[in-house]
């Protein structure tokens, strides 16, 4: 399917310059290359959503773990067992705001996405009018 | 039993497609556009991808350069599972998209234009001698502001802009919208060029007669399917049909 036609490489090659084929393979390897250092584990459907749903999962992971903290510190008999619990619940408050941080900088990435293309789409149309007045307006 | 004498790593290598597209499901919100698209674009191909307003053609170069991420299915770069990588990514990497509508700055020059795709590491001076020798109109014009240029010469423009960051895959959205034929037939003599020196590129048009006669293989695409792929030849003959909605209910 390759549109190179390999006589004319050769002469290519001959004259000293790269020939469409040696181009296009170099530039494949570079290719390769640059996909093989991406990170990416395979399948990663929507990261987004991932990272949303990660968010919300860990804010009520760490309620839920500073509810069971605060409970326990409730009906503790001695104070060592306060402070262990107490530790926990700090612990799990961060756990939350850790979530709560995600999910925040996820959402406000997508508004800020959108905002972004309409404030493009806007300034086009505006460039578009701009210069169908000058048009109109030049003789 | 494989025959190892027969073929070498490199062949392996070079038969597996540069990119691909796998049972890919996608859309905008929770509208899904593509239903099941299956798509591979071998090294040094020209791909045309035809078919009617709303069939899903643009969609596909999009989730080909990694600005929809599908909700099932695959993107396959060099058989590698590159799903979910960004974008910018995928443009670093190599793959470089001319959406519709050619996507230049309009109140940009069209030096400062240029200047956006430096973002490789390509020195300016590389990218200007590079797009100029291809494109000569554009350095007569290279202090004018880009929206006051014609329909042509933006979408040279554009195509230089891409060039200029050495691409490997090339998608290219609409070439010939709101273009003249003459014109349109001058930026397809540019692309005979560019697919000549062995670049990959999927190319997706309404009107088939001009890329039918630069592409190696069709595909014809129908409410989010691929429903014809063959030869220029054979998808000629189908595709009035297609479009008509004759076959493929």
């Amino acid at each position: 399917m390759n549109k190179v036609n390999t006589a004319e490489g050769a002469n290519a090659q001959s004259a000293g310059q790269p020939s469409a084929e040696t181009m296009s393979s170099a530039r494949l390897d570079q290719l390769r290359d640059e996909v093989a250092k991406l990170k990416v584990t395979g399948g990663a459907a929507n990261p987004e959503r991932l990272a949303g749903k990660w968010g919300i999962g860990l804010t009520i992971f760490g309620f839920v773990v500073a509810f069971i903290s605060w409970w326990s510190a409730f009906n503790a008999g001695n104070y060592a067992d306060i402070y262990r619990s107490q530790i926990f619940g700090t612990i799990g408050i961060g756990i939350s705001i850790v979530g709560i941080v995600i999910w925040v900088r996820n959402s406000l990435t997508r508004y800020m996405r959108f905002w972004i293309i309409r404030l493009v789409y806007e300034q086009r149309e505006q460039t578009d009018r701009l210069i169908e007045a000058l048009e109109r307006k030049l003789p | 039993m494989i025959d190892h004498t027969n073929f070498t790593v490199d062949d392996v290598l070079a038969a597996t497609p540069v990119l691909e597209l796998s049972s890919v499901r996608a859309g905008y919100g929770r509208i899904d556009v593509l239903h099941g698209v299956n798509l591979k674009l071998a090294a040094g191909e020209v791909y045309a991808l035809l078919g009617p307003n709303g069939a899903g053609k643009s969609t596909t170069l999009a989730v080909a350069s990694g600005q929809i991420v599908p909700s099932s299915g695959s993107l396959l770069l060099c058989g590698r599972d590159v799903t979910g990588v960004t974008s910018d990514a995928l443009a670093r990497a190599g793959v470089c998209l001319i959406p519709e509508g050619r996507g230049i700055f309009p109140n940009l020059t069209v030096t400062e234009n240029l200047r956006m795709a430096t973002f490789t590491g390509t020195r300016f001076n590389d990218v200007q001698d590079r797009v100029f020798s291809q494109f000569p109109r554009l350095r007569e014009r290279r202090r004018q502001t880009s929206g006051t240029l014609s329909g042509g010469e933006q979408q040279m423009l554009a195509m230089g802009r891409a060039l200029a960051t050495n691409p490997a895959v090339l998608l290219i959205d609409e070439l010939s919208m709101g273009l003249a034929p003459l014109i349109v037939e001058e930026l397809y003599d540019h692309v005979r060029r560019i697919a000549s020196s062995g670049l990959s590129i999927v190319i997706v048009e309404q009107f088939a007669h001009e890329i039918l006669g630069v592409a190696d293989l069709a595909g014809i695409m129908l409410h989010g399917r691929i429903v014809e792929t063959g030869t220029p030849a054979q998808i000629a003959d189908d595709l009035t049909g297609a479009y008509l909605g004759a076959r493929h209910h």
